[in-house]
């Protein structure tokens, strides 16, 4: 039987809420933005492998507390958006910073020291697409090893943490089962706790639903919705769930060939699209 | 000739002595092949392309040489150049270390299957790289060389019969003695065969219970 989830507990992120008036977008030869410091700050970024170029100078904001929601073709580079954003992938050239500290460089330009990079994206947290939970560990133990060795929290405390957050997506009674005694939709949720555990200010989500089936997906999105409600974290998302990125987004960007072709309100993207790009894209996802 | 049982009761206490030194030698040995092939595996997959390469000379060397090559280079050889080491400690390291470079690769392939998702979790949880290491893959990536890890002690509880050849007075060694004392080699040379398929039963044993348990828990 499964748990109810849970809404009233207590928010991951002390952040405040996102002025939602901004749409996070830099215009070139504009003047110093006047909203709060980004929470992700993506400036003139690029990445290519080999001789692939994966993103062309990439310049995004997510607001503090801000949802917003990447869609696009596979392969335009939004989840590279993610991994650079969790220092998974090191940029070809631009800077990226996460509460106004780069990542990439220190003041005095050097490269990033790993145990800077470490502590400075110790404020992100990530959901795979393969869920990536430990498979030798109980959800327990995948869920008390961060908060223990990260947060330093004694015994006690991380498992009252972990529990919290098993509540908090409907799985307590799965404490002890092993990831591979769950279902794909019970993995994912196990994952969503794991990575909030760590009590993140910003949360990834990439592709979380692309590897179950409609019903177990249905389960996962249901946990987000309650996430972005009744916390003021700022999500990132990749997600090819037009409904959902509909209606859980302040803001969504079209990606397509490494670029953000269009950004807008889930209104103007998916009721009034401007691009050309925009419109034909929607069309093939929503008519599949 | 016939089987003799009364001669066989009398050579089996000095049999069951060569038991326990192969067991005690066996034990040792493993203890440094499962725990050197970790150590091994971990450098070779942390170190630069130098690191590397000494790794790979090394391993491919004492996999290269014959083992009684190398137990006679220790017994014989060792002493001429100052090192003088007993005969049991010589088996020991020589057995130990070809084992711990025919581990390594098996921990080696073992990291390698681990899906690379795995250390973006670590990465994305911001764990530190010892808790990375020691929590994580190394778990893994033994749970997964376990089914070869005991195989290759089964093969060091025969191999240890070579350690004869340098007076380690191991079950064969033993069975050899009993044999030239009395001119009767059919019961001893059966007895020990029959000793070393018994020592080989907990392993067969532990082999079937870790696929029971992996079959279950980790399905």
């Amino acid at each position: 039987m499964r748990e109810p989830m849970r809404s009233n507990v207590s928010a991951p992120s002390a952040v405040e809420p996102a002025a939602k008036e901004s749409d996070g977008v830099r215009m070139p030869g504009a003047g110093p933005a006047q909203s709060p410091t980004p929470a992700i700050r993506f400036t003139r970024v690029s990445k290519a492998f080999g001789s692939s170029q994966i993103l062309t100078e990439l310049d995004l904001d997510v607001l503090p507390g801000e949802k917003v929601t990447l869609i696009g073709p596979s392969g335009s580079g939004k989840t590279t958006v993610l991994r650079l954003a969790m220092t998974l992938e090191r940029p070809t050239s631009g800077d990226i910073r996460l509460f106004g500290e780069s990542i990439i460089h220190n003041d005095e330009g050097l490269p990033r020291s790993s145990r800077d990079e470490a502590r400075i994206r110790s404020c992100c947290g990530m959901v795979f697409q393969q869920f990536n939970l430990f498979p030798h560990m109980t959800v327990l133990e995948n869920l008390v090893l961060a908060p223990r060795t990260v947060l330093k929290l004694d015994k006690e405390e991380s498992r009252e943490l972990a529990m919290e957050h098993l509540r908090l997506v409907g799985l307590s009674q799965k404490a002890s089962s092993y990831p591979g005694q769950l279902s794909g939709g019970q993995q994912q949720r196990i994952a969503i706790a794991r990575a909030l555990a760590l009590r993140p200010q910003i949360l990834l989500l990439d592709e979380i639903t692309s590897s179950l089936d409609p019903e177990l997906a249905g389960e996962v999105l249901e946990v987000i919705r309650n996430v972005a409600h009744v916390t003021q974290i700022t999500l990132l998302i990749v997600t090819h769930e037009m409904r959902f990125a509909r209606e859980v987004s302040d803001r969504v960007a079209m990606f397509d060939g490494g670029r953000i072709v269009e950004q807008g309100s889930p209104d103007e993207i998916f009721g009034n699209p401007r691009s050309e790009r925009t419109k034909a894209f929607l069309q093939s996802v929503l008519n599949h | 000739m016939s089987w003799d049982w009364s001669y066989a009761a009398q050579i089996l206490p000095d049999l069951l002595w060569g038991v326990w030194v192969t067991v005690v030698v066996t034990t040792a040995c493993s203890a440094i092949a499962l725990t050197g092939g970790l150590a091994i595996a971990v450098i070779g997959s942390t170190c630069g392309p130098a690191g590397r390469l000494c790794v790979r000379v090394m391993i491919e060397l004492f996999r290269g040489v014959p083992i009684l090559v190398l137990l006679y280079f220790g017994f014989y050889a060792l002493p001429q150049i100052g090192v003088t080491l007993a005969p049991a400690a010589i088996g020991i390291l020589v057995l130990g270390v070809v084992y711990a470079a025919y581990c390594s690769e098996v921990y080696r392939g073992a990291l390698m299957t681990i899906p690379p998702g795995i250390h973006d979790a670590c990465v994305a949880l911001s764990l530190p790289t010892r808790v990375i290491w020691l929590r994580v893959l190394l778990p893994l990536a033994i749970q997964k060389s376990m089914p070869a890890l005991i195989n290759y002690v089964l093969v060091l509880y025969r191999q240890s019969a070579f350690l004869f050849a340098i007076g380690v007075p191991v079950l064969l060694a033993r069975a050899q003695i009993a044999g030239y004392q009395s001119f009767r080699y059919l019961e001893p040379y059966t007895l020990a065969g029959l000793l070393y398929l018994l020592m080989n039963l907990p392993f067969v044993y532990l082999l079937h219970r870790y696929r029971m348990t992996n079959a279950g828990a980790h399905a």
